[in-house]
């Protein structure tokens, strides 16, 4: 009888090999998530890791929140002003609220649709900013006239009064607009203009704020390019400052800062919406410290999670300054004005 | 006068300035100088305008290369290099995408979904091999598909696998074409995509268990030639009707057949078929009773498969995200699961109603019992057309190349004997001249 010893067919080395790599195939097959629900299976390099990212030296924070916030009553509260005489003005909703120091609500205005934003004349009138015009009130919150709509485009979202002007930022066409008091348009700021070295403004959202600093040039936010660009009222851009970073000292994300305010030294509080926090840059735009951060302003803080377009739209917060130098922050998830002081220094 | 050499640089130029121009208007990026690092995607980036029309005009230039070579020229080792080269280009230069069977199921969306449309290029992509096929036979299988040359660079020991076999596993790829245009149809997936085993060798990245799949086919390639081309390939598949019509093709023998059966077992995809014996009277009155039976059988079959197909839907449906999600919410709102996943949140965030997404599901659902059924009486008529055409018997008179089968790879040439006269004979011209 004839043995093979030690030799074994390569047809069936071939079968078997076959026939394994055929399970193994199926196998695989059979494990592929085609409709992930495992996740992405990604390492944690992948991660962007916010709260980390977040994080920042507590001794940065030079500012602490003072007595408890004072409820707007509001259920969407949009911006701040505030006026002389110690009270606040509160757009929200379809009116304006006048609170005295304490909350207490002084005044209602009512209005036929959302204010945007509000600003106070050093003469008491108020000037409120609806979607597409400016509406002035007098003292007693009487509608004095409403100025020329200014197309379907136009979303007023800031408003500043200036001695004899009135700056309206119109972030949906994504100009400054001047106007006299009258509301007669003066001129179109910030549009851009290869010859006088201006880039134009880049609005990608709802946001884009300015104000008038104590040295007499208007400040404005160019939100695309996270900074501050300072102009002349005639409309000559001077200079500016800013710098994306999701770090301390810059501005992160798509559009920053959101909201700011003058401090009466010309520094600068500015807030960022997404990571909210509330920062202080001094008048040539270097980071001094922080106001709060995303900790101490919202409950979750940079781990907090919007489920909701409205709830995330709502994170951008906005400031105000009063001549003291006190911080006053409009809460808007919370519906709340929160005010900061400075630390005491040593 | 200007030399044409000063206009270029000055186009040149005015290109490099209007490119810096266009860059100014950008949006700039968000800058992370953090220790964060940015992953590399595993999806590679998308195809960028001038890139795609390159892709296409290698294509074109290519599968005429691929035709001369496997037509008139008769070499295998020019038709390997191509192979190689397209290998290298469309699939490790160019990361396998676009690719003419994955296209397949862009072609089909187009087609059933009016909001989307398809480039050009992935179009010229998915119509050229056809076009070539009609008219020369499987050239783009032979030389140009990425897929098939990295199966046959690897084919070193190749096996008979047995006709019956082999007929078998073919359906495999029917039913996969079926699968992937059904469900390119309804906007659910593109499985033909999710499932390609090569895709992540070329990119060199990919899920774990797709490079296993992939591993797995080429061992099994280096016995079975290219085993993805013959019994998965969904493109194939449309490639093989269209040879079947095509007027020029390959052929073993570059004059007469000669009989000398040299070339039987040249072909390591079993395409070459012998010469036909006429069939014994009785024989043939046993075919015609089973060709008849067929014949009633085929739309019983196709009825069946229809009904299987549409009994099927809610599985079939499952494939589909919105699908999905309504059964997902559905759980949750019944608390027959704990918790929320991501897609749940992102559904409430957007503040859709459940009544509405499951009115949805439900549309969606008969729709694939629709498409369910089609598929399923398609897979019923390929069954029943294969059955049918084993009962056909047809004459012929030499070993010829299956014009479906034929991958026109060009192994069969230096096999016959009247090659060789021709390769010496021309030679012989060579010296004369």
């Amino acid at each position: 009888m004839t043995q093979r010893q030690g030799k074994m067919d390569s047809g069936v080395i071939i079968t078997v090999l076959i026939c394994t790599a055929l399970l193994v195939a199926i196998g695989a097959v059979l494990l592929v998530d085609a409709t992930g629900r495992r996740g992405s299976g990604l390492s944690r390099v992948y991660e962007l890791d916010a709260v980390r990212l977040a994080s920042f030296d507590p001794n940065l924070i030079l500012y602490h929140e003072v007595g408890p916030p004072i409820a707007t009553g509001f259920e969407r509260s949009r911006a701040l002003a505030l006026g002389a005489n110690g009270r606040f003005y509160i757009a929200g909703d379809k009116a304006v609220h006048v609170l005295r120091d304490k909350g207490t609500l002084e005044q209602v205005i009512r209005l036929a649709s959302e204010p945007h934003c509000v600003a106070v004349s050093a003469e008491g009138r108020l000037y409120v900013g609806l979607r597409d015009h400016v509406a002035v009130f007098d003292e007693a919150g009487q509608r004095i006239v409403s100025w020329e709509p200014l197309g379907e485009r136009s979303f007023l979202s800031s408003i500043v009064v200036a001695r004899d002007d009135v700056f309206v930022a119109d972030a949906g066409h994504a100009v400054v607009l001047r106007y006299d008091k009258t509301g007669q348009l003066i001129r179109r700021i910030g549009e851009k203009d290869p010859d006088r070295d201006i880039p134009g403004f880049i609005v990608p959202s709802p946001y884009f704020d300015l104000a008038v600093a104590p040295d007499g040039l208007l400040r404005v936010v160019n939100p695309g390019r996270t900074r501050i660009e300072a102009y002349t009222f005639r409309g000559d851009l001077e200079f500016f400052w800013g710098q994306n970073s999701i770090r301390i000292e810059g501005f992160c994300g798509c559009c920053n800062p959101a909201n700011f305010a003058m401090l009466p030294d010309g520094r600068y509080v500015t807030a960022e919406k997404g990571l909210i926090r509330v920062k202080i840059y001094d008048a040539d735009g270097v980071f001094e410290g922080v106001v709060a951060g995303p900790d101490e302003l919202v409950v979750g803080g940079a781990a907090r999670v919007f489920l909701s377009v409205e709830d995330a739209e709502a994170s951008g917060f906005d400031v105000a300054v009063d001549p003291d130098g006190r911080i006053f922050v409009l809460d808007t998830i919370e519906n709340t004005v929160r005010l900061f002081v400075e630390r005491e220094k040593g | 006068m200007v030399r044409p050499r000063l206009i270029l640089v000055a186009l040149a130029a005015l290109l490099v300035v209007g490119v810096a121009a266009l860059g100014l208007e950008r949006f700039p990026p968000p800058e992370f100088e953090t220790d964060y690092v940015r992953p590399t995607t595993t999806a590679p980036n998308p195809p960028q305008g001038l890139w795609e029309y390159v892709d296409a005009g290698v294509l074109a230039v290519t599968l005429v290369l691929a035709t001369v070579l496997i037509l008139r020229t008769r070499n295998r080792k020019l038709i390997f290099a191509l192979m190689l080269f397209c290998l290298a280009y469309f699939g490790f230069f160019r990361n396998g995408c676009v690719c003419p069977i994955g296209a397949v199921q862009n072609v089909t969306l187009t087609i059933f979904d009016p909001g989307y449309a398809i480039p050009l290029a992935v179009l010229v992509f998915f119509a050229l091999p056809l076009v070539f096929t009609l008219f020369f036979g499987r050239v783009f299988c032979g030389a140009v598909c990425p897929l098939g040359a990295i199966q046959d660079a690897v084919l070193i020991h190749p096996v008979r696998v047995p006709r019956w076999l082999e007929s078998g596993l073919r359906l495999i790829a029917y039913l996969y074409l079926g699968a992937g245009v059904l469900f390119a149809a309804m906007g659910a997936m593109f499985v033909i995509c999710r499932y390609d085993p090569f895709v992540g060798f070329f990119r060199l990245s990919g899920n774990w268990e797709m490079l296993v799949v992939g591993a797995c086919l080429l061992l099994i390639g280096m016995f079975v030639g290219r085993p993805y081309c013959r019994f998965l390939c969904p493109y194939g598949v449309i490639l093989r009707q269209l040879s079947r019509l095509s007027r020029w093709r390959v052929t073993i023998t570059p004059t007469d057949c000669i009989q000398c059966h040299l070339c039987e077992d040249a072909c390591p995809f079993g395409a070459i078929r012998k010469p036909t014996e006429p069939w014994p009277n009785k024989e043939y009155q046993v075919a015609r009773r089973r060709l008849a039976f067929l014949l009633v059988l085929l739309p019983v079959l196709i009825g069946a498969g229809g009904w299987a197909g549409y009994e099927l839907r809610q599985w079939l449906a499952m494939v589909h995200p919105e699908v999905r999600l309504a059964q997902r919410i559905y759980l949750e709102e019944n608390a027959l699961v704990e918790g929320t996943i991501d897609a749940s949140d992102a559904f409430r965030a957007l503040g859709r109603s459940s009544d509405e997404l499951y009115a949805a599901a439900t549309q969606l659902r008969d729709r694939f019992g629709i498409g369910g059924a089609l598929l399923g009486a398609f897979v019923g008529c390929v069954i029943g057309g294969k059955l049918l055409s084993l009962s056909v018997k047809r004459r012929r008179t030499d070993y010829e190349p299956d014009p479906a089968s034929c991958l026109a790879c060009g192994r069969c040439y230096r096999y016959c004997p009247k090659e060789h006269e021709r390769l010496k004979r021309g030679r012989e011209g060579l010296v004369r001249h």
